[in-house]
């Protein structure tokens, strides 16, 4: 009886768990941490011994979707925005910074090739290191 | 007609639970309790955690682990200064914003 009421309870705990994916590890850890003192209280304080009377503080909790769905709500919309904003940025920046680079090439074989002499030789490679480094 | 008890709910609730351990902490399963009981609150107990988490980490609440005298350690949650201001705040900005829709919706004493 016992083993089968823990096993209620941490089939619960573990369908919640299963929706929290994506939030972050200290938040997930810290609900379920609340949803199992919770559980834990309403066994000794009403002193719960049926699977039945169990099954109904799990469903006064609401089902694994709806308390997922709250969590999501409340620690969700905080974690996406950084990460769009950095893909959102990123991407241009660097397609500007490889035209860039490219250009500096380019320019660097160019001159290397119309002038003779060594004199722009050795500065054609000067001039394209440093210019990632400014981009 | 769910859907506006939730609207209404949002943005409220909160205030609703600093108010709740504005003189006397309470630990969760109090405060969960508690708040099921109220009809137009109502709303499944598990769905107020992730709002005490909230709470918790925008600095309004408190919590410490506590030993119960029967049963499990319960995690007892307290007013910040912050969440103090916070409700102080909401306290004023309610009574002018409750007394405009009054007012425009039909439901005040003067309308």
């Amino acid at each position: 009886m016992n083993t089968k009421n823990t096993d209620v309870v941490a089939e619960y705990l573990h369908e919640v768990d299963v929706r929290l994916a994506g939030l972050p590890v200290l938040q997930r850890r810290e609900l379920l941490a609340d949803l199992t003192a919770h559980i834990a209280s309403e066994k000794a304080e009403r002193n719960i011994q049926s699977e039945g009377e169990l099954i109904e503080v799990l469903e006064r909790l609401g089902s694994p979707e709806v308390v997922a769905a709250a969590a999501h709500e409340e620690f969700g919309p905080a974690a996406p925005p950084p990460a769009k904003r950095t893909i959102s940025w990123y991407w241009p920046a660097a397609a500007i910074a490889g035209v860039v680079l490219v250009l500096f090439i380019c320019f660097g074989a160019f001159f290397a090739q119309s002038s003779s002499g060594p004199e722009p030789a050795t500065k054609a490679p000067a001039t394209t290191e440093p210019a990632p480094m400014r981009s | 007609m769910a859907e506006l008890a939730t609207s209404l709910r949002r943005g409220t609730l909160e205030f609703c639970v600093l108010a709740m351990v504005e003189h006397e902490d309470r630990y969760g399963t109090e405060i969960v309790r508690r708040f099921g009981e109220e009809p137009n609150l109502a709303a499944s107990e598990g769905t107020l955690y992730p709002l005490l988490s909230r709470l918790r980490r925008s600095g309004w609440l408190d919590t410490k682990w506590a030993e119960s005298p029967s049963g499990p350690p319960r995690r007892y949650y307290s007013l910040t200064s912050d969440g103090r201001s916070a409700l102080a705040h909401f306290r004023t900005e309610w009574v002018s914003f409750r007394s405009t829709v009054d007012r425009l919706v039909g439901t005040g004493e003067a309308a």
